[in-house]
């Protein structure tokens, strides 16, 4: 009796059950479809009939699958441009705006904006921007002798247009972050080096930076797991395509699942990111933990 | 142990908060009073105030006629978008929380087949007040699977060239007459176009999607090609006639006499044919009054050789019903049969423009109006005798589709040739197929 007495009134007791409601919806929504979709992985399934087990056939197939690899080579090339893209802007910007001047807050508010908006309202704005007939930036190119560029509908074009978009979307997240690092740089090492006569460059490159490292770690972390999982902006604005020119992973899975009825074969698919993005993310926070200088 | 109360107290509210709110929001089954209560998803236009669609409120007119004559049965008809119809109705089959009766694409029929709680309409449909062989044939195929019918016809359509009167004047072509060929439109689309008034002979669909795709079949047909062989095993439009329609296409693209339009669903197509941007448009019935600003004529589907095929294709939808019990699967049966009364039908399409789905409808007095009403639908509804093909009935349409609608697009913006992309688009198709 006393035992039960002990556990109900200690701190670990109370704790789990506040934390019970969030950890219900986690297991729902988080490890339940984890496990299901491994379950159908190992199916072949268009979720309406009951499925069949086949075993690793899916995962046999993937290899054979040329739409599976222009996919992957699709969302490496837009991971490969995204992060650094977004990372190294965002942090120009934060220190670009980590100053005392008039009307900063309005700066600040203004490149924090796009992420707050809707996908789906971005989108359809640079759709009509950028529209190569008949969109205001070709119109403007064509006024000073360039264009016309299909930007989207171009099969060569579409995927760096959606990086472009996405970076334009997307930096004001790492602004925020970088703006809030560059306030825990202590001023003290700034004023010593500023006595020493370090230049603002040589400051940047050799204070700035390496005390922004545990941004920056997160940073690349957190927007190669999002880029690997780039979707929305494909679905709304080029369906893979022109050809299958903008195809990437989470889009050719969605649409083997949810339009084509091969939900197993997908699953499959999914199941490789997983394991890619797993992977990823240990490479990088294995390399950051030797390159990142912690202040403590 | 005072702490511990107070943490299970607030749990419980919490749960018991999130439980009542999302419950039985759409369990309403038959009630004891004999009152039947159906759940409808339809697609057609969401209800106002997001819009004032003319075919959400003629259905509405139509329930709202049947609960009248039948006061025990109560429908509420709820605005699923028809593009996602089949992805709702996969995640509601999997909750057990399936609509009554619903709106669905003839392409995702057998997808939807192999739900085992889609009623199987077989036997019901023979019953004379069904009038099913008064149904369009191109129809009744689409509403069958591997011999079983699983769908009562919905909507019917199929696809004519619609043309810019005041544009094929300007430049002294001839109007296309019913015995027009592809050579014709490829020269009157060359002669329109003017790339530095951002003025195009025709428009295609390059989103790959299905819109792409059978705007292509038809063209396919016409030239004497198939989708698939016989048996359904194997890719058959990469052969002479899939390369010569797609051909086609490419050199159009080349002339600078196509506009790709990368998304044909945000209605750009329709708004510049409106503006008399473009020349010519492949579209259905349903498009004819987003072009108030133009002149038009209709004009059915060219061949490929003088007096050769000038077929078409048809988009046909379905209702299916799905099994909720038997009071409820009887009483969306007794509302599919009134809504697909000859009388009804000619209500619905006077109200919506929309080609009568049974053939006997044309026959009716009051059909005389419908062209008057909406000119240039009676060229559609009298294009229904053009439509012999149906698309295959097979689970794996959905994914041949797809990659035919990949490769046709980039056919058409040159990154392979016609009969490349072709094979490319047969070889992914066979792979397909032979998974069941």
């Amino acid at each position: 009796m006393w035992r039960l007495r002990r556990i109900t009134e200690s701190e670990h007791a109370a704790g789990w059950a506040f934390a019970f409601p969030a950890v219900c919806l986690i297991f729902v929504f988080g490890l339940v479809p984890v496990v299901w979709s491994a379950l159908l992985s190992f199916q072949r399934t268009n979720l309406i009939a009951p499925g069949q087990w086949i075993g690793l056939a899916n995962y046999k197939a993937l290899p054979h699958d040329p739409l599976f690899q222009a996919s992957i080579v699709h969302s490496l090339i837009y991971t490969a441009l995204f992060v650094p893209l977004s990372v190294a802007g965002g942090l120009l910007t934060a220190v670009a705006l980590n100053r005392r001047i008039r009307g900063i807050r309005i700066y600040r508010t203004a490149v924090f904006v796009p992420v707050v908006l809707s996908t789906i309202a971005t989108a359809i704005m640079f759709l009509w921007l950028l529209d190569p007939n008949f969109g205001l930036v070709n119109y403007l190119l064509g006024q000073v002798g360039l264009g016309p560029y299909g930007f989207f509908d171009s099969a060569t074009g579409a995927l760096y247009s959606i990086v472009g978009m996405t970076v334009w979307g997307w930096i004001g997240f790492d602004v925020i972050v970088y703006l809030a690092a560059l306030q825990g740089i202590p001023q003290s090492l700034v004023e010593a080096a500023e006595i020493d006569g370090v230049r603002t460059w040589s400051m940047f490159r050799n204070i700035t930076v390496p005390l922004l490292g545990p941004a920056t770690l997160f940073l690349v972390v957190w927007s190669s797991i999002n880029a690997l999982q780039l979707f929305d902006e494909v679905y709304l604005l080029t369906k893979g395509g022109p050809g299958t020119s903008t195809y990437v992973v989470v889009y050719y899975l969605y649409s083997l699942a949810f339009s084509q009825g091969v939900a197993g074969y997908a699953a499959a698919i999914a199941y490789v990111l997983l394991v890619a993005i797993l992977s990823l993310t240990l490479i990088q926070l294995w390399v950051g933990r030797r390159l990142v200088y912690y202040a403590s | 142990m005072k702490r511990f109360g107070v943490s299970v107290a607030v749990i419980l509210t919490l749960l018991i908060a999130a439980c009542s709110s999302g419950g039985s929001s759409s369990g309403s089954g038959s009630g004891s009073n004999g009152q039947v209560n159906l759940v409808m998803w339809m697609g057609y236009t969401p209800p106002p105030p997001a819009s004032q669609g003319a075919e959400y409120v003629a259905l509405k007119d139509i329930v709202t006629k049947f609960m009248k004559l039948h006061p025990n049965i109560h429908i509420r008809m709820e605005y699923v978008n028809s593009d996602y119809a089949l992805q709702k109705v996969t995640v509601a089959l999997q909750g057990g929380q399936q609509p009554d009766i619903s709106y669905q694409y003839g392409t995702n029929m057998p997808q939807i087949a192999t739900a085992s709680q889609l009623v199987n309409l077989t036997s019901i449909v023979k019953q004379p007040k069904y009038g099913w062989s008064d149904f369009v044939p191109g129809e009744r195929a689409v509403a069958t699977v591997n011999g079983k019918v699983y769908g009562i016809p919905a909507l019917v359509d199929n696809l004519a060239v619609v043309y810019n009167k005041t544009l094929f004047a300007q430049h002294h072509l001839t109007p296309p007459g019913p015995n027009w060929t592809w050579s014709q439109l490829a020269a009157d689309a060359k002669a329109i176009s003017d790339p530095s008034k951002k003025i195009f002979g025709l428009t295609f669909p390059a989103d790959g999607s299905e819109t792409t795709v059978w705007e292509y079949e038809a063209m396919l047909w016409e030239a004497g090609g198939h989708i698939l062989t016989p048996d359904n095993k194997k890719a058959a439009f990469n052969s002479a006639a899939g390369v010569r329609a797609l051909t086609q296409l490419r050199q159009l693209q080349q002339a600078h006499a196509l506009y790709m339009d990368f998304h044909p669903d945000a209605g750009t197509s329709e708004t510049l044919f409106n503006s008399g941007k473009l020349g010519m448009i492949i579209t259905g019935p349903w498009d004819l009054s987003t072009f108030p600003d133009v002149k038009y004529g209709v004009q059915i589907m060219p061949s490929w050789d003088p007096g050769g095929s000038h077929q078409t294709i048809a988009g046909p939808d379905n209702w299916v019903v799905f099994n909720n019990g038997s009071a409820r699967v009887n009483a969306s049966l007794e509302f599919l049969q009134f809504l697909t009364t000859p009388a009804n039908l000619l209500q619905n399409s006077m109200a919506t423009g929309a080609l009568p789905t049974k053939l006997s409808v044309q026959q009716l007095p009051g059909f005389s109006q419908f062209n008057v009403k909406y000119p240039g639908a009676g060229t559609f509804a009298a294009n229904l005798k053009n439509v012999v093909q149906a698309r295959p009935q097979v689970t794996q349409y959905p994914r041949v589709s797809a990659a035919l609608g990949r490769e046709v697009v980039a056919a058409i913006l040159g990154q392979a040739t016609p009969q490349a992309a072709l094979n490319s688009a047969a070889q992914q198709a066979d792979s397909y197929l032979v998974v069941p």
